[in-house]
């Protein structure tokens, strides 16, 4: 089947894609660029392990077709991540214990930048409605909503 | 000091990231993709196969049926004691004749990518012979039905006889029976499973990486079946998705994936995607139970008389009839009864074979027994756990021997004080103090639970400790990690013993490659085996450090102390030397040594390196717990809300607090998934019908209510230095009980709720669709 | 679960996509936001030899009012629509409908033409417009027609768009003094519902009912019309009592779904529950909109 190119921006960077139309997103991300933060975990859109920001909505990298992502914007963990260390997100996350296998979680950090992002002090209802369409199987995500509360508290009292 | 602190954990940082490493994020070069063909059929003859097609195809490299495994492979061996010969019932990696569950590997296809080895999965043509599917064990032990096996349907039959079951049964003042059921389900971790094989034919070197959980153990099962030295073949564990006791059974593809790889002489990689994974992974609990428990007039319960029968799949794995065994053993629990009577059933249907998930016949064998109780109490009209009070063990008759036996190691609880727990978990809970029956027409009940997990089992676990020039300690372990934190709880105790700082500390695991011998991660062992493995060996490691700077320096042991990572003189109060320089002291063919010869030098040496193996814990160490929980029911349709889940244990000793109740809470959910949501349910053609995500319904952050852990270290374990007891299967291995007996509470029922998973129209079952309208 | 290979076009005029829809007739298959699709293509259980991709197509997106009706296209995306203004003041139904249809990440991308058009008779969406009796306009090669939600649908994942067909817009008129009332049981949240309730309701001045819509899904491959509950509360004040009565009209022999976790008396037994209750909040909301 004929590969198409694909031009969009990969973590504020230019990238270029050669995929066939059945590609997903998330494989070509994960297999063309190395980005393999995203992960697969049931490629029908339930899990949210790939779970990336296009064009400043959180979606299902396994649900969107690479050949679609023509001139998105496209954020993954690993352009959440800063350059060393943590975020206060994902600093917050190992705080409180929000992850185990770590598997799901850059998903998680994925859905909560993009939370914030759009609301620094979010209710614990708004979190949770967030990260609904994650699935954990370690955590039983208490960790990970003490932590996401814990920021937003602490967004509270610093008036961000 | 850092053991019992709750240090943030050390490997958190890589997966936050996105930079953690699991087996489809490793590639290597010419690597080529494997897809396994799958039986559609549930049961059925295989008359024919035909390749051509599938074979034809552009980037098709090759394809592996039964008909290419070498003449005379073994099937693939159950690695622990069973009650009697199972032996006619292990899968081949590769099915040839027959086809006995939907999902069998029949074929293995190698393709330059995944999706190309799946349209040759298309072509792939096979005439079966569909035969009637066995998918409902009470039929499958009649008379006339399918043999599966040559040797029929029921595996095993088998049990225990202990005390006078009959008499007290005549003579009991109080009677509850009933039949209760737990649903096939299966631990169903985020990430899938997968391999990547690389074969180096000229010098005959395997290396495969994705295998996890007993690495040595499932190495050495194919090591005998490929005729490979054990050091030809190295298993290498990247970061693993999960576990939960599913993974490190030595599955059909952990021979088919090298075995291909050796053929293509190419690297392969296979990840299992999540439909092969509903099919492959072992499924667990599956099992109903019947049981009559009896008391006299003072509520002392005088005995369990049991019937137990287990849908094991259509093949006896490698982990046996562990999970049947491990309930049959334990189901007594926490109580001091002696007349207990069990007569187990293991019966084949075709349906994907099963093996361990968390709390491993014991969520099981707690939900049976706990709800029965619930029972008894109703029909004695004494508060429920008051009933239980009065039959638990006490800490003057421990250790306490069940007369059971599992796996061939009899059932032991080392230490603990039950009643003491118990009563400071219903204290602390607020058991006894009232609370609303309804809200908004809706009806709150409360329910509990007492369980005993047994943890840690031997035989032995291995760790070898290396300080290099720069006083960095690496630990090589032969546990594996899937996501508790092992490379965390580690390295804390080797902290605290060498007194280096926890970022100077770097833990492998998983890797037949590091360490000669290994024990694995499995049944809650690691921080009790390999916890206490790195313990002797950092012990070993700081009694080498100062004997080393004893000779050197010329001061007697007694006058050194090890602190901050340096050997101290205890008197004047000043360092000596650091463990690095200790460490280049000890390297073989020092320089110093050779060049300057005198009687301060240390003979020449093999570094700061120390390995210790910890052997033969005979009895596990024995974690009480009470669960309890607040739930309110919607009488109208079945809907729950649980309100507030409470677990309380008795760990020992913690480690790490932050990991004790992350493991707690997790499990708790996961338990709490198996008892309202999940089924790994068939339809009588043997199909599975729950095998996506969208149909096998696992717990999201709604489902999951505020749960408390309140974690003692009243009563260390008798069994280890450290005193620690295993905790990863406290969580899962009351919930289904707590929460069947917290909604019948809520209805007032005293029928029904004996079948999980409980969905709402079970629950509305259980008051007789009441109530309408 | 890699799809079969297929091509793949993205026209950005609803011109060009019709076009490709008749070059390439049964081959070809639109794709909106993929929610659906896409795990379908995975699983090989649809494998088109063409995908025309809605996605460009700009036209097609966007909420807008038109007199007395919002003409909602059908590549809105759920998300956007749940967070409208105007559908939160005129089409409250819809709201409570969405918010129980995924997950941010899949509404984000979902649409609400993809949505009806896939006709899961478990979805909230293709109730919620049954229950608003709204129209589908659908453009074809020669031209556009309009359909009533009644006849749109006609069986699971089966609706009346022919081949070479899209999915245009949705039109629902706005009724400012309605009350509406929505409730579904799922066995998880966010998942697709073992029964569902939709209600609309408009009340007079004296608090008598006097007109009432009443849609039940999940139940059939089809959501029920419940006309008869309707019409025994028209001309009557809705009490808890009257509603309780009307809703034993509900047409329980045209339940058909069956399974074995979530079996047809189960089905029988909740939907009446979850009846009343969404036209208990209907008439309750209809109230407060008449003080």
């Amino acid at each position: 089947m004929k590969k198409h190119s694909v031009d969009l921006t990969v973590n504020g960077r230019e990238a270029s894609l050669l995929v066939e139309p059945r590609q997903s997103l998330a494989d070509a991300l994960r297999g063309e660029l190395g980005l393999t933060g995203s992960h697969l975990g049931c490629e029908h859109g339930v899990c949210g392990a790939c779970t990336i920001i296009v064009d400043g909505d959180p979606v299902r990298g396994c649900l969107m077709l690479a050949v679609q992502a023509q001139g998105a914007d496209v954020v993954t963990v690993e352009g959440v991540s800063p350059k060393v260390g943590l975020s206060e997100i994902q600093a917050a996350l190992r705080e409180f214990h929000g992850l185990q296998c770590g598997f799901c979680t850059p998903g998680m950090v994925v859905v909560l930048h993009h939370l914030f992002s759009e609301n620094p002090r979010p209710s614990e209802a708004e979190i949770r409605e967030a990260i609904s369409g994650q699935l954990c199987r370690c955590t039983g995500y208490q960790g990970i909503m003490n932590a996401a509360k814990a920021v937003a508290a602490r967004h509270q009292s610093k008036n961000v | 000091m850092t053991i019992g602190k709750p240090v943030v954990r050390v490997e958190d940082e890589r997966f936050l990231r996105g930079e953690g490493r699991f087996t489809a994020d490793y590639t290597l070069p010419f690597m080529v993709e494997a897809h396994i063909f799958r039986s559609p059929y549930g049961h059925a003859r295989i008359a024919a196969i035909n390749l051509d097609a599938a074979l034809a195809l552009k980037g098709v490299h090759a394809i592996v049926t039964g008909a290419d495994l070498p003449e005379g492979l073994a099937p693939i061996q159950c690695r622990i004691p069973t009650h009697g010969d199972l032996s006619p019932y292990l899968q081949y990696p590769l099915a040839r004749d027959k086809v006995r569950y939907v999902g069998e590997p029949i074929a293995v296809i190698v393709a330059d990518t995944r999706a190309v080895a799946e349209d040759a999965a298309e072509l792939i043509e096979i005439d079966f012979d569909p035969l009637p599917a066995v998918t409902d064990p009470a039929r499958a032990i009649e008379p006339g039905a399918e043999p599966i096996h040559e040797s029929g349907n029921l595996a095993g039959r088998w049990g225990f006889d202990l005390g006078d079951v009959p008499g007290a049964l005549s003579e009991a003042a109080f009677i509850a029976s009933d039949s209760f059921s737990i649903q096939r389900h299966s631990a169903m971790p985020m990430e899938t499973r997968g391999l990547l094989a690389s074969y180096d034919a000229g010098r005959n070197l395997l290396d495969i990486y994705g295998p996890t959980k007993v690495v040595h153990t499932n190495r050495n099962m194919l090591a005998a079946m490929l005729g490979m030295g054990e050091a030809e073949i190295r298993m290498i564990e990247p970061d693993v998705g999960g576990s939960f006791g599913a993974r490190g059974e030595f599955y059909p593809e952990d021979y088919l994936i090298p075995f291909v790889a050796m053929r293509v002489r190419r690297p392969v990689r296979w990840i299992e995607d999540r439909v092969e994974h509903f099919a492959a992974i072992n499924h667990s609990r599956d099992c109903a139970f019947h049981v009559t428990v009896a008391a006299n007039r003072d509520g002392i319960i005088t005995a369990f008389d049991v019937k137990l029968v287990t849908d094991m799949g259509s093949y006896i794995r490698t982990h046996g009839d562990v999970v049947p065994s491990h309930a049959a053993a334990s189901f007594p629990g926490p109580y001091r009864v002696r007349n207990y009577r069990i007569d187990a059933m293991t019966v084949m249907t075709n349906k994907t074979p099963t093996g361990t998930y968390r709390a491993p016949g014991m969520f099981e064998a707690n939900f049976a027994r706990e709800r029965a109780i619930d029972r008894l109490a109703d029909k004695m009209g004494i508060d429920r756990a008051e009933l239980r009070r009065r039959n638990l063990i006490q800490p003057e008759e421990m250790p306490w021997y069940v007369g059971t036996e599992s796996v061939k190691r009899p059932t032991i609880f080392d230490s603990g004080n039950f009643p003491l727990i118990m009563d400071r978990a219903l204290k602390a809970y607020g058991w006894d103090a009232p609370f609303e029956r309804e809200v908004n027409g809706w009806k709150r009940g409360r329910g509990l639970c007492a369980l005993v997990e047994p943890s840690g089992l031997g035989p032995f676990e291995g760790v070898r400790i290396e300080v290099d020039q720069h006083g960095k300690v690496q630990i090589f372990s032969g546990s594996s990690n899937q996501g508790q934190g092992h490379e965390t709880i580690l390295a804390q105790i080797a902290s605290e013993v060498l007194t280096v700082p926890m970022e100077k500390i770097r833990v492998r695991h998983g890797d037949t490659g590091i360490i000669t011998f290994g024990g694995g991660t499995y049944a809650s062992r690691t921080a009790i085996m390999g916890g206490n493995a790195v313990h002797s060996a950092s012990v070993g490691v700081r009694q080498k450090a100062l004997d080393a700077a004893s000779r050197k320096f010329g001061i007697a042991v007694e006058d050194l102390d090890l602190r901050e990572g340096a050997i101290w003189h205890g008197h004047r109060n000043e360092p000596v030397v650091t463990l690095g320089g200790i460490a280049r002291m000890l390297m073989p063919g020092n320089q110093e040594i050779l060049v300057s010869p005198s009687a301060g030098n240390i003979p020449d040496n093999d570094g700061l390196v120390v390995t210790s193996y910890v052997r033969g814990v005979t009895a596990g160490a024995a974690v009480f717990a009470v669960h309890m929980a607040d739930v309110l029911v919607d009488p109208e349709t079945g809907e729950t809300k649980v309100e507030r889940y409470f677990v309380a244990c008795d760990v020992g000793r913690q480690l790490n607090p932050l990991i004790v109740e992350g493991q707690i809470v997790g499990g708790v959910v996961q338990g709490l998934g198996g008892t309202f949501l999940e089924e790994l349910a068939y339809n009588e053609d043997g199909q599975l019908t729950t095998g996506t995500f969208a149909d096998y319904l696992m717990p999201n952050v709604y489902d999951v209510p505020p749960i408390t852990a309140l974690v003692f270290e009243e009563s260390p374990a008798l069994t280890n230095v450290l005193g620690v007891k295993g905790v990863g299967e406290v969580g899962p291995s009351g919930v289904g009980a707590t929460i069947g007996n917290a909604i019948a509470n809520a209805l007032a029922t005293d029928t029904g709720l004996n079948k999980l998973p409980l969905t709402p129209e079970r629950i509305l079952q259980s008051t007789g669709f009441g109530g309408l309208q | 679960m890699k799809p079969a290979p297929f091509d793949y076009f993205a026209p950005t005029t609803l011109e060009e996509a019709l076009g490709l829809l008749k070059q390439y007739g049964s081959d070809a298959r639109v794709i909106a936001g993929g929610q659906s699709l896409v795990p379908m293509l995975a699983l090989r259980l649809a494998r088109p030899e063409v995908i025309v991709d809605l996605n460009r197509v700009a036209a097609l997106a966007g909420i807008a009012e038109d007199g007395e009706s919002l003409r909602i296209g059908a590549m809105t995306r759920q998300a956007r629509a749940l967070a409208s203004p105007l559908v939160h003041e005129k089409l409250p139904l819809l709201r409570h409908g969405l918010e129980n249809v995924g997950h941010p990440p899949t509404r984000a991308r979902g649409t609400l033409g993809g949505s009806i058009a896939h006709a899961d008779p478990a979805a909230e969406t293709p109730m919620v417009m049954l229950a608003y009796r709204a129209t589908m306009v659908l453009a074809g090669g020669a031209g556009e027609r309009a359909v009533p939600a009644d006849e749109f649908t006609l069986g699971t994942f089966d609706t009346c768009i022919a081949e070479g067909e899209i999915l245009k817009e949705i039109v629902v008129e706005v009724r400012p003094d309605e009350g509406t009332g929505f409730f579904e049981l799922s066995r998880r949240r966010g998942d697709f519902a073992m029964a569902s309730a939709a209600a609309r309701m408009r009340l007079d001045a004296a608090g008598t009912c006097i007109e009432a819509h009443l849609m039940i899904g999940a139940v059939a491959p089809v959501p029920l019309r419940c006309d008869a509950v309707a019409e025994a509360l028209v001309g009557a004040i809705p009490t808890e009592v009257r509603i309780r009565e009307a809703v034993r009209l509900i047409d329980l022999d045209a339940f058909e779904f069956d399974n074995p976790e979530i079996s047809l008396a189960y089905r029988r037994h909740i939907a009446p529950v979850l009846a009343r209750r969404a036209l208990m909040q209907a008439a309750s909301r209809a109230g407060d909109l008449r003080q």
